[in-house]
């Protein structure tokens, strides 16, 4: 009823050809780990894993210029597909950086790149939802494969008390905002997000804002943001660290996409007037608070694993700002970002993870005199850090670049203002690792080494901070024809 | 056409890539090849400064390729009479601090020239773009190079100090990154002379001093100017000798060459209200040059008071902009023209002077420290015969340091104070008493704490004069002090050519 077109059989599979591949691969890995004897060291795992994202990652590729609907919940248009590439290539480095850390700590290697693998997949089909139903169940299947991966190493106390107190915070979260999908569906009778928008009138006014708040909690449990931040510390220390790499990018690249879609399609911002119900306030007060509470926090902490955690709290703040803006500048800017701060974060997280296959600590004080144990991955993490402070000539400065001045175009002097005072504050909690790395001396002069899947893992991160940050032009037409199908026509 | 400015700003950057392959145990071949390159950007700068001076009025050379189409950012480098002296001035310090740190800097050799050709590139970078985001980026990109020469080649506080420099540096650049895309909003540009032309927010006044204290603060804190100064004496006291050399003689210009190139072109009428209506910029610049002098006359940590005193002589940078400021509007009147160009190029004829004085100082300051480990100036004494040779040398840049005619320094502040006096008198006449304050503490706590009195034979005689390399470090420095003390001409030419063309530009 929406202009739904009429598609073969072999055009959906086509349109749908980088979620198939992500099943299949995911299904392959399975088998074949099922009937390969128990013993086994299996290194080709991940390799068959990194083959099924490279597929799926053609297969966007390939269907670059695409804009159409597909089974009438999903789309296939350049916003979605940019979201599937950045989160095929984020799934691709985290896969890189799992591989000798999984292999010493669990048994059960086939069902983790699975795991990720399924994970891609929700990720894909929430870039691409049109529909809440689609939405919700996207959602929560990537939210359970979250806390299953979290929980990961069962015989990990911190683990499993982590993936509980994800668990059960999701499970909340979730049921308030399937509360407020069905106060949308009550009021317009539809689900499709166009719909929705067609049958807003100005006489909802007094019921839009409820549903709205309820509907943001879950996008906000999502991305961490404040006051739905609290799983993410506890979470994020506890998980085994390659799924705390995870955790930190790839559900935030499926919540923003989410949030920007809903927000956009469904309740466009230039109608909200007269409805009364501007999330752009609401999602603004959100910003402006998670930027700075996730700073300040953060300079507390003295593991890095949870450092980074408040540090990725405050990074979705950032992001909200493009949010906010709700412009195609704004909707460049989180793309853009979101891209930077996926490769900057899974470098620093490459890094930790090569860390601690060697040290087993987490403990800043522990990073002392690295530069000297491992120069190489030392510098790494540094310019991840700095990308993450937002120095140039990284990723995030032009992440950051394009945020405030998305916000500047709009007006909202106020919200970059508190962007780049909390960009300052953030320097202070990452010197802390500097410091220790480069200017406390070692301890022990025991060389660190990283293994070939890691180093790779790590050039890429390291790659992509430098290619974003000095020739973003490469990506950037692409950001902007992803960010205007919310604003053309 | 030979891309030179584009080769200029790179050849350091190519050194830092190439050290980063030499295997650290060769620290042999890494300082060769640092000191080599940059040598090679010094050659190339000076090609540079003399290909604009014939012209130093214009922008030259200039080069300009798409970086970021979509938001119209350009790679786009020039150069005019201001900026070439300042490249020259930045190659200079940078050789020779990497030929004097190659016999004192031992430790974590590799990482030492590689951040500080990096620290080059970035200076270079900031004197030579013609577009707000590039200088953004170089202004930044300078912090961490900076703050690691700081942090791990320091002195005892160095972990503080390097914290406070880059925290103070990066909360004054953010809302100068805010402001730089405000004025493209308004303008529709991100080039900084386009920019000017157009007088950003020009009808808006709140805007318009919002944008120049944005600016304002960000380069103030780097000139340093009072009360933003605060971190320039933890970062000199605990920084390696060249890394105080490049602090003082280069960075402190950074700021000043913002308030010239950028500031007083895009917000004249700000600038002259700050100046004369709300004489805040004045205060500052007069606070700088009084307090930081005084202060001076209170130290007794040999680098301490050279860091002090580097705070009161930019004072005179900013006064001199402060005329010329004050003298907007009126420019029609050739009295007023000529005094406030005469103001502007005394304040950049002091950050060319300035660079080279205060680099020869805390050379002079490392090199007595090296030998003693102390720089406590009570604890010396009498040194004079002991060391005469760093005595005399001590003597001529002390003497340029406080404005002796026919050194360098006096030529600054003759042209500062004829354009202050002019239009600020008061303040021009509270700055003249700097000078004899600094007339004071270089005479009574350099020379006589340290060179006059009694010998103490036994904890001193052992000190040895100055070896070949120190005063090959420090001739080139003597040299430019004499040359363009006795001959300003070409120097003053290079700064009037480019200072006329900024004030015919202003309303």
């Amino acid at each position: 009823m929406f202009g739904e077109p009429t598609l073969t059989l072999g055009q959906t599979i086509g349109l749908l050809s980088p979620e198939l591949l992500l099943l299949l691969a995911g299904l392959v890995i399975l088998g074949l780990d099922a009937i390969s004897p128990h013993k086994e060291e299996k290194p080709w795992l991940p390799r068959v894993a990194l083959i099924g994202l490279a597929a799926a990652l053609v297969a966007t590729i390939m269907l670059w210029g695409y804009n159409t609907r597909v089974l009438a919940v999903l789309s296939c248009d350049p916003f979605a597909l940019m979201v599937k590439m950045v989160a095929l290539v984020a799934m691709g480095i985290v896969i890189l950086a799992s591989d000798v850390y999984i292999r010493a700590h669990s048994r059960y290697q086939g069902e983790f790149y699975a795991l990720l693998l399924f994970s891609t997949l929700a990720i894909c089909l929430l870039g691409g939802a049109t529909n809440l139903i689609m939405v919700y169940l996207a959602f929560e299947f990537l939210s359970i494969i979250s806390y299953i991966l979290t929980g990961y190493l069962r015989d990990d106390k911190r683990s499993t008390e982590a993936a509980i107190k994800y668990f059960l915070y999701g499970a909340g979260v979730s049921a308030v905002m399937l509360y407020g999908m069905s106060w949308f569906y009550g009021l317009t009778g539809a689900t499709d997000l166009a719909g929705i928008a067609d049958a807003l009138t100005g006489n909802l006014r007094p019921v839009i804002l409820p549903a709205l708040v309820f509907v943001a909690a879950g996008f906000a449990f999502k991305i961490g943001a404040v006051p739905f931040h609290q799983w993410a510390p506890d979470a994020y220390e506890g998980a085994p660290t390659p799924v705390t790499a995870f955790l930190s990018v790839c559900p935030k690249i499926a919540g923003f996409a989410v949030i920007l879609r809903v927000l956009l399609t469904a309740l466009p911002p230039e109608g909200l007037e007269i409805l009364g119900g501007d999330w752009r306030a609401l999602l603004m007060a959100i910003s402006a608070i998670t930027m700075t509470f996730g700073n300040l926090v953060a300079m507390w902490q003295t593991n890095i694993k949870r450092l980074l955690a408040y540090s990725s709290i405050a990074q979705a703040g950032y992001i909200l700002i493009g949010v906010v803006s709700a412009s195609e500048r704004g909707v460049t800017a989180v793309l853009l970002y979101l891209a930077a701060y996926a490769v900057t974060n899974l470098g620093a997280f490459a890094a930790v993870i090569a860390f601690s296959n060697q040290i087993g600590s987490d403990e800043i004080k522990d990073y002392a005199g690295l530069h000297k144990r491992a120069p190489g991955l030392a510098l790494i993490l540094i310019i991840c850090l700095l990308s993450l402070a937002g120095i140039p000539p990284t990723a995030g400065f032009v992440g950051k670049l394009w945020l405030f001045s998305a916000a500047l175009d709009e007006g909202l002097l106020w919200l970059a203002a508190i962007g780049v005072i909390n960009s300052v504050i953030s320097v202070s909690y990452y010197w802390k690792i500097i410091r220790a790395i480069y200017l406390t001396p070692a301890e022990t002069e025991e060389r660190i080494d990283t293994s070939p899947a890691l180093a790779i893992a790590l050039g890429v991160a390291v790659t992509g901070v430098f290619i974003v940050g000095i020739f973003p032009s490469l990506i950037l037409s692409l950001l902007q024809t992803a960010a205007q199908i919310f604003f053309v026509g | 056409m030979f891309p030179i400015l584009s080769v200029t700003l790179l050849i350091p950057l190519a050194g830092a890539l190439l050290i980063m392959i030499i295997p650290r145990e060769d620290a042999r071949t890494i300082r060769q090849v640092g000191i080599f390159f940059a040598f090679l950007s010094l050659v190339l700068a000076t090609v540079v400064w003399i290909l604009v001076a014939p012209n130093a009025g214009v922008m030259q050379l200039e080069e300009k390729y798409p970086w970021i189409p979509t938001f119209n950012i350009n790679f786009h480098l020039g150069v005019d009479g201001l900026s070439a002296p300042m490249i020259f001035l930045t190659a200079l310090l940078t050789t020779l601090s990497l030929f004097y740190s190659a016999r004192t800097i031992k430790e974590r050799v590799k990482e030492y020239y590689f951040l500080f050709l990096l620290l080059e590139m970035s200076m270079l970078g900031v004197f030579l773009s013609l577009d707000m985001v590039m200088y953004y980026v170089f202004w930044e990109i300078e912090l961490v190079p900076m703050f690691l020469l700081i942090g791990v080649w320091g002195g005892k506080n160095r972990k503080y100090a390097s914290l406070k420099f880059f925290l103070y540096t990066m909360a004054g650049s953010v809302f100068m990154l805010l402001a730089i895309i405000g004025v493209y909003f308004q303008t529709g540009t991100f080039n900084i002379l386009d920019a000017a032309a157009a007088q950003p927010f020009a009808g808006n006044f709140t805007w318009a001093s919002m944008a120049f204290w944005a600016f304002f603060v960000a380069f103030a804190i780097k000139v340093p100017a009072f009360p933003f100064h605060t971190w320039l004496p933890d970062a000199h006291t605990e920084a390696p000798t060249s890394g105080s050399v490049i602090l003082a003689g280069i960075l402190l210009k950074l700021g000043a060459y913002g308030l010239i190139r950028i500031v007083l072109p895009m917000f004249p009428a700000q600038f002259k209200y700050f100046v004369l209506d709300v004489p805040i910029v004045p205060i500052m610049a007069v606070m700088s040059i009084a307090y930081g002098a005084m202060v001076c006359m209170a130290q007794w940590d040999f680098k301490r008071l050279v860091a002090y005193s580097s705070v009161a002589h930019m004072g005179y940078v900013t006064l001199g902009l402060c005329a010329a400021a004050a003298g907007i509007g009126t420019l029609g009147i050739e009295k007023n023209f000529n005094a406030a160009a005469s103001g502007l190029s005394g304040a950049a004829f002091q950050m060319f002077a300035h660079g080279i004085i205060t680099g020869g100082m805390f050379f002079l300051v490392g090199i007595i420290y090296e030998r003693a480990h102390t720089r406590e100036l009570k604890a010396f004494g009498g040194l004079g015969n002991q060391v005469p040779y760093y005595y005399s040398i001590m003597l001529v840049t002390g003497f340029a340091s406080l404005g002796l005619p026919g050194l360098a320094g006096f030529w600054s502040e003759f042209f500062v104070f004829r354009g202050a006096i002019n239009f600020i008198p008061v303040a021009a006449f509270i700055g003249v008493l700097g000078v004899v304050f600094t007339a004071a503490y270089i005479l009574w706590k350099i020379v006589q704490y340290i060179f006059l009195g009694e010998l103490d034979k036994e904890k001193w005689g052992h000190l040895t004069d100055m070896e070949w390399w120190e005063k090959a470090t420090i001739w080139p420095l003597i040299i430019i002090m004499v040359v363009f003390g006795l001959y300003p001409a070409p120097l003053l030419d290079s700064f009037n050519a480019a200072m006329t063309t900024i004030l015919q530009s202003l309303p």
